[in-house]
């Protein structure tokens, strides 16, 4: 048996290596593949904070409040400033124009009066404290002109960017206001006591935010998810899942020809002759995995893409998850195989089903970025439990009992699909 | 063993579709060792159907058959071991040479690289296809392919050698080749049952004809040589079956 198995393996490797179109579809396409996708959603994948929002800057107020939250908005990081407060030409229409032609994303005007709306509203707070029968300044009543921050956005932006300005506006503003009313208590507590106090300030929040991984970071320096890091097993799965076409394809080939007749006629079953394509397509399944990761770890960076970090993983279980993911692709080959009665259709529907169950499964667009609905049909597919399985090893650093609630489907699919196709092999090859 | 028969095939059915007529309507049929049997017929007469139950390709739906004793439902492993077939269509991988053929089949068969060697090259010489053994089968003309296809059935030295219409479409050199061949290893007691539409090339290298038409077997010609030639043949195979076409 062992002996036949092995003459099965050697047969599809001889005949695949002397297939130069086979070879093309199966290392050539996913090597595009991953590098294009790659360089298509690294913008995509970039962190917030790597990016830079143009800011149109306006201070119409001169004072205190549109100073601090020029030097806010700078400090903060993402938003590369240009302040026109300066300039004369400068009017509502052109500010506008500036904004909305997109050569700024986000446009913020500093109302004229804004720091002297922020003095009466602290003055009148800090009067009702220390004499709630005084009604205190009611010239600074809400919601007129100079009591609002405009900002303006490009129609094309975001809506992530819009709130990202919109919060840090907030931020700047309630920590301005903050200080304001400290300062403007201080100074009524030094009247009433006639003692000269040491001005004090709020300088951090008294509970602050601290953000982590919700697994160890391997490397120190890996980031959920980048583009290489997504899209290198992405089309790792993919390539290893569209051999269906090929494979599915080699079985109808045989079955059309007289090959499959002399087989049945020879000792050895449907099993043997589905082990042997199936071990050979896995040897292409994991020289395909070994190929693209090296392209990850090597030429990424020549792109000007983050290079793939393999720094600490563990390597049995990349490997573990390899074979499980390159058992399923082939798996999944030899039931549309089975089942196809012409080349011709294998090859339709081996690659439609292949790139709608990529799709769905979150190799384009990682299921975490797709509607709820299609987040639950995106966990059905055997592409999305294989990403999964490459993110616990490459991403979470989780251990082999992380793996297994993706391991076990895929195998009970590999089973299922193997199961099936024997059968299906026996009934049509006997009718 | 059953009465000393290679084969012994008792009241065969075969209906592939529902109301489409029976492929095989109840045929019996006795081949002896070292017989030398044409099963000869019209289109769609049955025959592919008998060689393909006879060997365990399709599966029967009534009746048995027995090959050197062994029932072919029962014991396919048993049956297998003993008989080569040569299938209409050309059974080799066009993708492998010649001799990376015979090496895939051959271990199929359980043979030793040494087995397989040595006898390979006598069967591709014998057929004049050693010295091109290496090319690749896919860029062989077709009558260099069948005489690989019959070659490739015969490596593991079968008992029983079946051939559906081996020489379908080729040349009159290749055709010889394999004429001489069938001749030389039937001569060395392998058992031929053989189909074909080639009343002459039945007459020439048949023992014994058998006649089937509408799954049935309609009559028989013991040693059609000595009938008197393919003409004598011809007259009786289109009395027993007609003159109208058999499209299908």
């Amino acid at each position: 048996m062992l002996t036949r198995i092995l003459a099965h393996i050697n047969k599809e490797l001889l005949m695949l290596v002397r297939d130069r179109g086979g070879l093309a579809l199966l290392f050539l396409m996913p090597v595009c593949l991953v590098c294009i996708m790659a360089l298509v959603q690294d913008a995509p994948f970039r962190d917030f904070s790597e990016q830079q929002v143009h800011v149109l800057f306006r201070d119409l107020d001169g004072g205190s409040v549109g100073g601090s939250i020029k030097d806010g908005l700078e400090k903060a990081g993402p938003f590369v400033l240009t302040d026109v407060s300066a300039d004369g030409t400068m009017n509502d229409s052109v500010f506008q124009n500036l904004v909305r032609s997109g050569d700024y994303q986000v446009g913020i005007v500093v109302p004229m009066g804004a720091s002297e709306v922020m003095r009466i509203g602290s003055q009148s707070v800090v009067t009702k404290f220390f004499d709630p029968a005084n009604e205190g300044d009611t010239h600074a009543a809400p919601h007129q002109d100079s009591a609002f921050v405009k900002v303006l956005v490009d129609p094309v932006v975001k809506k992530a960017f819009r709130e990202l300005v919109t919060s840090q506006l907030g931020r700047i503003l309630a920590s301005l206001s903050a200080d304001r009313l400290l300062a403007d208590m201080t100074t009524q507590l030094e009247v009433l006591t006639g003692k000269e106090l040491e001005p004090f300030k709020v300088q951090e929040p008294f509970i602050g935010v601290r953000q982590e991984m919700a697994g160890s970071e391997l490397s120190g320096t890996r980031v959920a998810a980048d583009s290489t890091q997504h899209n290198v097993p992405a089309w790792t799965i993919f390539a290893m899942f569209f051999s269906v076409v090929l494979l599915a394809g080699n079985m109808v080939k045989e079955r059309d020809s007289g090959c499959m007749v002399r087989l049945l006629t020879m000792p050895g079953g449907a099993a043997e002759r589905i082990a042997g394509r199936m071990i050979a397509f896995l040897m292409v399944c994991v020289s395909q995995a070994a190929l693209l990761f090296t392209i990850g770890v090597f030429l990424m960076p020549f792109l000007g893409l983050a290079a793939l970090d393999l720094n600490g993983i563990n390597w049995a279980m990349l490997l573990l998850v390899t074979l499980a993911v390159g058992g399923a692709g082939t798996a999944f080959g030899v039931l549309v195989g089975s089942f196809s009665m012409t080349q011709q259709r294998s090859a339709v529907f081996g690659s439609i089903s292949v790139v709608i169950l990529a799709a769905i499964g979150g190799i384009w667009v990682p299921l975490y970025l797709m509607p709820d609905a299609m987040r639950m049909f995106g966990k059905l597919s055997p592409l999305n439990w294989s990403m999964e399985a490459y993110n616990v090893v490459l991403l979470r650093d989780g251990s082999i009992a992380d793996l297994w609630p993706f391991l076990v489907p895929l195998l009970v699919f590999t089973t299922i699909c193997i199961g099936v196709a024997i059968f299906a092999e026996r009934m049509t090859s006997r009718r | 063993m059953e009465g000393n028969m290679d084969i012994r095939v008792r009241g065969l059915v075969k209906e592939y579709k529902r109301g489409a007529g029976k492929a095989l309507d109840g045929i019996d049929l006795d081949v002896h060792p070292g017989e030398f049997l044409g099963l000869l017929g019209p289109n769609g007469a049955g025959k592919t159907s008998l060689i393909s139950i006879i060997t365990g390709v399709r599966k029967a739906d009534a009746g048995t058959v027995h090959v050197q004793g062994f029932d072919v439902a029962e014991e396919p492993d048993q049956v297998h071991a003993s008989i080569g077939l040569v299938p209409q269509n050309i059974a080799l991988y066009e993708m492998l040479t010649a001799r990376e053929n015979l090496a895939f089949f051959g271990k199929l068969h359980g043979l030793k690289a040494s087995e397989i060697t040595d006898r390979g090259e006598q069967l591709l010489e014998g057929v004049g296809l050693n010295e091109r053994a290496n090319e690749l089968v896919g860029t062989w003309s077709g009558g260099m392919q069948r005489r690989l296809n019959l070659v490739t059935a015969l490596l593991h030295e079968p008992a029983i050698l079946f051939l559906d219409e081996p020489t379908v479409g080729i040349d009159v050199q290749s055709r010889t080749a394999i004429w001489t061949l069938l001749e030389s290893i039937n001569q060395s007691g392998i058992t031929i049952v053989y189909t074909s539409h080639h009343l002459e090339e039945a007459e020439r290298l048949c023992s014994r004809v058998v006649i089937v038409d509408h799954g049935k077997v309609i009559g028989e010609v013991e040693d059609p040589g000595a009938k008197g030639g393919a003409d004598r043949l011809e007259a009786y195979f289109l009395g027993l079956t007609g003159k109208e076409f058999r499209d299908r």
